[in-house]
């Protein structure tokens, strides 16, 4: 009954009212969070236990809103398929749209099949408008508020959601979950493709939690849409400044942006840079080169023969190039080390500077692999087997 | 609270609901009684308990959804007459039924609940909630129930979710408040207008002080001029005047001899002249402050009226028209006293009610009152010496020597 599958649950559902639930499931991006999809649970029916099935008309849909989860009961009537349906707001007992503001619901069209997605967006929107006169409780917080709806970026794009934390202290607090308008279209399409999921929508969601009305204690964090985390070098790479003790969202949102901007420039550059080098390598070593990654540009091999010695570099190039150094493998043809490998030692620190463009990088490469080939080739053949 | 609800009509509704293949609703009929329970115990004389009853005496099953109200959850009037018809004053509630659901109103319910009290004009109406679930092999089924009584708090609070009577308390209080600012800039500005008319008076009063300071000096340096000139031969111009004065002091004192210079009883004419010129002049500083009628501050918030006051006093109590013993306070004219004022007024009433329309006048500019009030001033003067015998004041207020009319 809980957590199953669209389609179990499109399969349960009365045949009339499936096209109205499908568009739910199938393709229902309500709010903010695009990530997380519209789950429905707990399928019941308003029929007469004789009636045969599929035939239920009822259902718990969880709406992530926020960073909470809203969990609202809709209720049909198989039996009379083109009526409208009803809501049960479950926690939020106070919470009472007016219907004129819902005009999916005053005109009800049963045929069309976003009918249902339509009002729940529209119902959705009012629960927005809801909680944020619910903000009044807390000047500070409808402060921040007022401040960030001013700014058309940030203003349209806000979800909050405002509560008690506790029924007996009655503490309030609030969240609010913004999207950032920071541009991510520009990051290398080969970064993005990697993910296991749907990556959907690229988007950067922050979320900040007051959890007492005079903000005192705000806890930011920030969510990624997986593509984009991946690109920008995982979870860990991205550290948000804590919230200044008496700052507003006004002042801290921006310097998110700017910081998430910041990543997502370096990144692109960092590609292009990666690329720059490659090229540069490939004009100066030629046929030397083995291979290379043509997408992402981040690793190359070469074939380098010095004094009838034969042996193999492997450049592996950072995702924070050139902040960061390539990392030099060298590899012998002949050897073997004692597990089967070929003998190899790797150089993660030779004469390099960030500030030489490709060309340079290739000439100061190609100058140190012959300064350091002959340690290399003393240590291949003292410490490896043919 | 209670609730009842007889075994036939639950059935009946029971049966309707479950027989249903979808939602039910419908609406109930019955009666609101008030119980009083009084308990009489040892412990306490008597102790009484309400309670309110709802009787649920029948219902009536609508014979399809969204019969009376539209997809928006409007409640269309004519299709609720027509379904509750004449029994409309019975109607105190409604119910629903469904299946597998919470047991919680909806929002469409919440929407048609409101409506419902306004238009049936039940404010407490009901709201008995059915629902019915049963067991995964439909072995068991369970009918449960719960009557809600939503507290519509429309009236009570206003869209801003503020209590109604706490913003009316303090829409009241504020207007207080510029009310008390408005009454404090008035006071201040009648306060003014009293200060400067004081002033006036003052300066008037010492004017009329100096004038008679200066008429006491002139006749003064006369009475010592004719003194001097009745010492040798009594001269023609003061003759019919010393005879005047004479005879009416024979008039006056039966006593009195026939010859005027003989009798030691007789009081010689210079005694008579400075008794006169004492009666004339304003005599003892009280007594001149006494003469003089208290001036009334225009305007004042604190004036009475004046007339019943003024009447009972002059006429119905004492015979003899006196002005009350605060005349003496200070004596320079100035007082804090709202008493004061209406002594005042009263004296005014009596001496000049051709000046009354100045005193009511409370409109009229302050140098208008002045001019008024300062004309007044002379007139009063002029009458007070031309009355003659003014009352005198002793300190106890009765007084003496001739009444005036």
């Amino acid at each position: 009954m809980n957590n199953m599958s669209p389609e179990v649950a499109l399969n349960r559902i009365s045949a009339e009212l499936r096209p109205l639930l499908c568009s739910v499931v199938r393709n229902g991006r309500v709010g903010l969070d695009s990530t997380n999809c519209l789950r429905v649970t707990d399928l019941k029916t308003g029929c007469s236990s004789l009636t045969p099935g599929p035939c239920c008309d009822r259902f718990k849909l969880h709406i992530p809103y926020a960073g909470e989860t809203l969990k609202w009961d809709i209720i049909f009537n198989a039996q009379h398929p083109q009526l409208p349906p009803d809501f049960i707001f479950g926690e939020d007992a106070e919470f009472l749209p007016e219907p004129s503001e819902l005009p999916h619901l005053v005109h009800w069209d049963a045929e069309n099949p976003e009918s249902l997605l339509e009002l729940v967006k529209e119902v959705l929107q009012q629960y927005h408008h809801y909680q944020c006169q619910r903000l009044r409780e807390s000047s500070r917080l409808l402060f921040e508020y007022d401040s960030l709806l001013e700014e058309p970026s940030y203003g349209r794009n806000m979800e909050v959601y405002a509560g008690r934390k506790n029924t007996w202290t009655g503490e309030f607090s609030a969240r609010f979950l913004l999207k950032l308008p920071v541009d991510f279209s520009n990051i290398p399409v080969y970064l993005l493709k990697d993910t296991a999921l749907d990556p959907g929508e690229d988007v950067a969601l922050l979320s900040v939690s007051f959890e007492d009305a005079e903000a005192t204690q705000v806890f930011p964090k920030l969510y990624l849409s997986p593509s984009i985390e991946h690109a920008l070098g995982g979870s860990s790479a991205l550290h948000i400044p804590a919230f200044p003790s008496g700052g507003c969202l006004i002042d801290y949102v921006p310097q998110v942006c700017q910081l998430l901007t910041n990543k997502v420039q370096y990144v692109i550059q960092g590609y292009h840079k990666r690329r720059e080098y490659i090229a540069a390598f490939l004009s100066y070593f030629g046929m030397g080169v083995v291979e290379y990654d043509a997408e992402g540009f981040t690793k190359l091999t070469l074939l380098l023969m010095w004094k009838d010695f034969c042996f193999l570099v492997h450049v592996d190039l950072p995702l924070y190039f050139p902040r960061d150094q390539p990392t030099l493998t060298f590899q012998s043809v002949y050897h073997f080390t004692n597990s089967g490998q070929l003998y190899s030692q790797v150089q993660k620190s030779y004469p390099y500077s960030p500030r030489w463009d490709g060309n340079e990088m290739a000439k100061r490469a190609k100058a140190y692999f012959k300064t350091f080939v002959p340690q290399f080739q003393e240590g291949a053949f003292a410490n490896g087997k043919l | 609270m209670a609730a009842s609800i007889s075994g036939y009509t639950f059935s009946s509704v029971c049966y309707h609901s479950a027989n249903s293949n979808s939602d039910h609703e419908g609406f109930l009929f019955g009666e609101v009684r008030q119980e009083e329970t009084v308990s009489i115990s040892d412990a306490q004389i008597s102790s009484a308990e309400l309670l309110q009853v709802i009787e649920i005496h029948n219902h009536d099953p609508c014979a399809q959804l969204f019969s009376f109200y539209d997809f928006a959850g409007k409640v269309n009037e004519e299709n609720l007459k027509k379904i509750i018809k004449e029994r409309r004053r019975n109607v105190i509630g409604w119910y629903r039924f469904r299946r597998n659901t919470q047991q919680q109103m909806s929002f469409r319910e919440q929407v048609i609940h409101k409506q419902l009290t306004e238009l049936l004009g039940v404010p407490d109406l009901v709201f008995l909630l059915f629902s019915f679930i049963s067991t995964a092999n439909s072995s068991t089924h369970a009918m449960e129930y719960v009557l809600f009584r939503p507290k519509i708090r429309a009236e009570f609070f206003d869209k801003d979710g503020v209590m109604k009577d706490i913003r009316t308390i303090f829409q009241v209080y504020s207007a207080l408040q510029d009310k008390v600012q408005a009454v404090c800039g008035e006071v201040e500005q009648s306060e003014r207008v009293r200060e400067k008319i004081q002033e006036d008076v003052k300066k008037l009063k010492q004017q009329i002080a100096l004038r008679k300071r200066k008429t006491a000096e002139e006749e003064r340096r006369l009475r010592d001029a004719q003194n001097a000139a009745t010492n040798s031969t009594p001269e023609e111009d003061t003759v019919p005047s010393v005879v005047t004065l004479l005879s009416r002091v024979s008039f006056h004192a039966p006593s009195a001899p026939e010859r005027p210079n003989t009798s030691p009883n007789r009081p010689s004419y210079t005694d008579l002249l400075s008794q006169d010129d004492s009666l004339l002049s304003s005599g003892s500083p009280p007594t001149s402050a006494a003469l003089l009628p208290r001036p009334q501050a225009v305007g004042s918030p604190g004036h009475p009226p004046p007339g019943p006051l003024g009447m009972s006093l002059g006429i119905n109590s004492n015979p003899i028209p006196t002005p009350t013993t605060p005349y003496l306070g200070n004596g320079d004219g100035s007082s804090s006293d709202s008493l004061d004022r209406q002594a005042a007024g009263q004296e005014d009433d009596e001496d000049e009610e051709e000046e009354e329309d100045d005193e009511e006048d409370e409109d009229s500019s302050e140098y208008e009152n002045l001019v008024s009030d300062a004309a007044r001033f002379t007139m009063v003067s002029s009458s007070v010496f031309s009355q003659g015998r003014p009352a005198s004041l002793s300190p106890d207020g009765d007084a003496r020597g001739s009444q005036t009319t």
